[in-house]
């Protein structure tokens, strides 16, 4: 019974935080399918709405929850003009070097983080939310339960604020215009350019979106986290790793690359140990590259062909 | 560019160093005969600096309260600190000088146990005291050397009076370890497991973290299912306060739940772990509000004027200044001999602790001391732990976390929005299917 105990809890851990780390990754994989580009900044970004969580809550007491209403609308904006005046100028320049953006964004990773450690110093800091450490457990539900599960709430409230998103993003991109158009330059820009979609307005409008859900996803952190300048870069890699699982560019995979990140590594952690998690999450980054070159989606596909 | 290239300003330099050298000799013809001048390596700048900064500014407190009232023998003491960036070869070369060139009787100061050991072996070959104020490694006070004293308990006795309460209140038979895979880490676990199985516990648990991890409960939960007594960690503070809402979260439920200092010590771990930190222990040097003679005077003055508590290291370095000041009251004159004698047969109480120094169990010219044992109690750091110095009757046993649990809005809130999010994937489904039908 203990170890059906372990084994199921670590499940809900690996879970739950698959399902932050999905989200992460969904803002990445989005921009990847349009632009084409990985997005090497994308934990700074999230670093930013963290920020501005952090801030919001330690001077007005606002939950970082509700944060996620300022935090968003802020990033979208920021990412228009970042998109505006940085990456298209760039996207525009023939070079030798064919990933100008992406060492751009490698750029921009490095001036957000140092320029938060000039403004913010490089302490620690973290939302000491009266939630933090509430949770349910099966035995107050159900007293003879001979095993006993623990729910976080923040964390679940985390989670499932993640899946509204992940929804409405997808109600986005099926049922509006805007959303159709995304669509429509991630699978061919050229098709998409000869049916009349303003392919550089779709570009804006996707790092915007791209921008949300990271500061979504940062604000739905930190509440179970905590904040310091150099966060960035590891969000970054667990980003980029579920980006490769799932398949570049593809949404639907970056969720269930998430969902796999994040099992694998609770997973580990319980089973082999924890400082082992790193050396894991490189390892399956690998493994997919070398065995499954076009990540989940590429098996999503395959189901979808086969069907008809 | 050419700043050392014109004649012009070849000049302009040499008269320069000819004023202040001019100036030099003035002031020294006017203060030489009631001015003490004590030159103290520190850490001001490079990675350390920190703790420089602390050290220095209770220096600065110590010396002002002893020129109030009067000195040392009548000498006003002037402080002047010199920057070693750290590095023990600055130290070294700075300590020659104050040696050799000043003239300085007895030498203080340095905060890592590198610079404080370099410093050690310069002040032993030209027999000049040097009393060790904040380096903590054993074989400072090791080699056997006659002039070097260390005021601070070593590394290895730095958890006695946390094994000291295990042994006599908890009687622990196992422990579990988690600890961050760094230098610091590690090492704080192997000095545990030596320490535990002295102690004849069981480490059931031995498991280390990659600094920065988000979830700890996959190793907590294995920590939960060995059922350990005492569950120890070794970790700075953010680690530390996720670590304890953590396993609040899971209700494990431990005997003992302690912290090898650092992260656990300092007031940020409960203004971050909030309720989760509550009866928490930690081993620990000094405390603000230790019952030692001046040391809660101490305390609150440096607050008053840094708006912050000191740490140990400040504790440390304003007890060094008072044990300079008895030792150069009571030398029968200001040579080596007669201050090494002096520091020899001190026998003091300082704002730090009993300060004695002794050759036993291998070390020359140590002060062994009890180490404390603080427990946070009602959101507050509080000493516990040898009693005779505590500040608050400890917490023991600890109350189990199913007992504090007490529902909140939350609850209301999230089945709200578990509903919502039903709603929506039932909503998502639907469309799906419809999507699948049309294509």
């Amino acid at each position: 019974m203990p170890e059906l105990e372990l084994f199921l809890q670590t499940l809900i851990a690996g879970f739950l935080l698959g399902g932050l780390y999905g989200l992460i990754a969904l803002g990445m994989a989005l921009i990847m399918g349009v632009m084409r580009v990985i997005n090497l900044a994308h934990g700074d970004f999230m670093m930013i709405a963290m920020y501005i969580a952090y801030w919001l809550f330690t001077l007005f007491e606002i939950d970082p929850y509700i944060a996620v209403f300022v935090a968003a609308p802020a990033l979208f904006l920021f990412g228009l003009a970042i998109q505006k005046y940085l990456l298209n100028p760039v996207m525009k320049v023939e070079s030798i070097l064919p990933h100008n953006l992406v060492i751009l964004t490698v750029g921009l990773a490095m001036v957000f983080s140092n320029l938060a450690t000039v403004f913010f110093t490089g302490d620690y800091r973290s939302t000491p939310v009266s939630y933090a450490s509430d949770a349910w457990y099966l035995t107050d539900y159900w007293p003879n339960s001979p095993i006993e599960l623990s729910l976080s709430m923040p964390w679940t409230l985390s989670f499932v604020i993640a899946v509204i998103i992940t929804i409405a993003l997808w109600v986005f991109l099926t049922k509006t215009d805007t959303g159709k158009s995304i669509r429509a330059t991630s699978q061919d820009v050229d098709a998409a350019l000869l049916m009349g979609v303003n392919v550089n307005r779709v570009r804006m409008v996707t790092f915007g979106i791209g921008m949300i859900l990271v500061a979504a996803a940062g604000c739905l952190f930190i509440p179970i986290y905590y904040l310091y300048p150099a966060l960035g870069r590891q969000f970054t890699n667990v980003g980029f790793v579920i980006t490769v699982i799932g398949g570049m560019g593809s949404t639907d995979g970056a969720i269930i690359g998430g969902l796999i990140l994040g099992i694998f590594e609770s997973m580990t952690a319980t089973y082999i140990g924890m400082g082992w998690a790193p050396a894991g999450r490189f390892a399956i980054f690998v493994a997919a590259l070398v065995f499954l070159p076009g990540g989940v989606a590429s098996i999503l596909r395959k189901r979808r062909l086969g069907k008809k | 560019m050419a700043l050392f290239n014109t004649e012009d300003n070849m000049k302009r330099l040499s008269l320069f160093v000819a004023i202040t050298f001019i100036i030099g000799l003035s002031s020294l013809n006017v203060y030489a005969q009631d001015v003490l001048k004590l030159g103290i390596p520190l850490p001001l700048t490079g990675t350390n600096a920190k703790f420089g900064e602390i050290e220095k500014k209770s220096y600065e407190i110590a010396k002002d309260e002893i020129n109030a009232k009067g000195g040392i023998k009548g000498k006003k003491v002037v402080l002047e600190f010199e920057d070693s960036q750290g590095k023990p070869e600055v130290a070294r070369s700075i300590v020659e000088r104050l040696i050799d060139v000043k003239k300085q009787p007895v030498i203080v100061g340095e905060y890592s146990s590198s610079c404080s050991k370099a410093i050690a072996a310069v002040a032993e070959e030209r027999k000049t005291p040097y009393l060790v104020v904040t380096g903590a490694t054993d074989d400072i006070t090791q080699q056997g050397y006659k002039y070097v004293f260390r005021l601070n308990p070593t590394n290895a006795y730095y958890a006695t009076g946390f094994m000291s309460f295990l042994n006599t209140v908890v009687k622990p038979k196992t422990i579990a370890i988690l600890y961050e895979s760094s230098d610091f880490g590690t090492s704080g676990a192997e000095d545990m497991v030596n320490q535990a199985k002295k102690a004849g516990m069981q480490v059931l648990v031995k498991e280390q973290y990659e600094k920065g991890a988000v979830d700890f409960k996959p190793i907590l939960s294995k920590v939960k299912a060995a059922r350990p007594d005492v569950i120890y960690m070794v970790s700075y503070v953010m680690d530390a306060a996720l670590l304890m809402r953590q396993i609040k979260e899971l209700r494990i439920d431990a005997k003992l739940y302690a912290g090898g200092a650092a992260g656990f010590a300092i007031p940020e771990f409960v203004q971050n772990a909030k309720e989760a930190s509550e009866n928490v222990m930690t081993a620990t040097l000094w405390s603000p509000q230790i019952a030692y003679p001046g040391a809660k005077e101490f305390a609150e003055k440096y607050k008053s004027l840094y708006k912050d508590y000191p740490s140990y290291h400040g504790a440390e370095a304003y007890s060094a200044l008072y044990i300079v000041k008895d030792v150069l009251d009571r030398a029968k004159s200001w040579s080596s001999n007669d201050i090494r004698a002096a520091f020899k047969a001190t026998n003091m109480m300082t704002a730090f602790g009993p300060i004695k120094f002794e050759d036993k169990e291998g070390y020359t010219n140590q002060n062994f001391m009890d180490t404390l044992v603080m427990q946070v109690i009602k959101g507050k750091h509080e000493t516990i732990w040898p009693q005779k110095y505590a500040s608050a009757q400890y917490v023991y046993p600890i109350p189990k976390w199913r007992a504090e649990r007490e529902a909140g809005w939350g609850r209301y809130l999230i089945i709200v929005i578990f509903i919502g999010a039903l709603i929506a994937a039932l909503f998502y489904l639907w469309q799906r299917k419809k999507i699948a039908k049309e294509g």
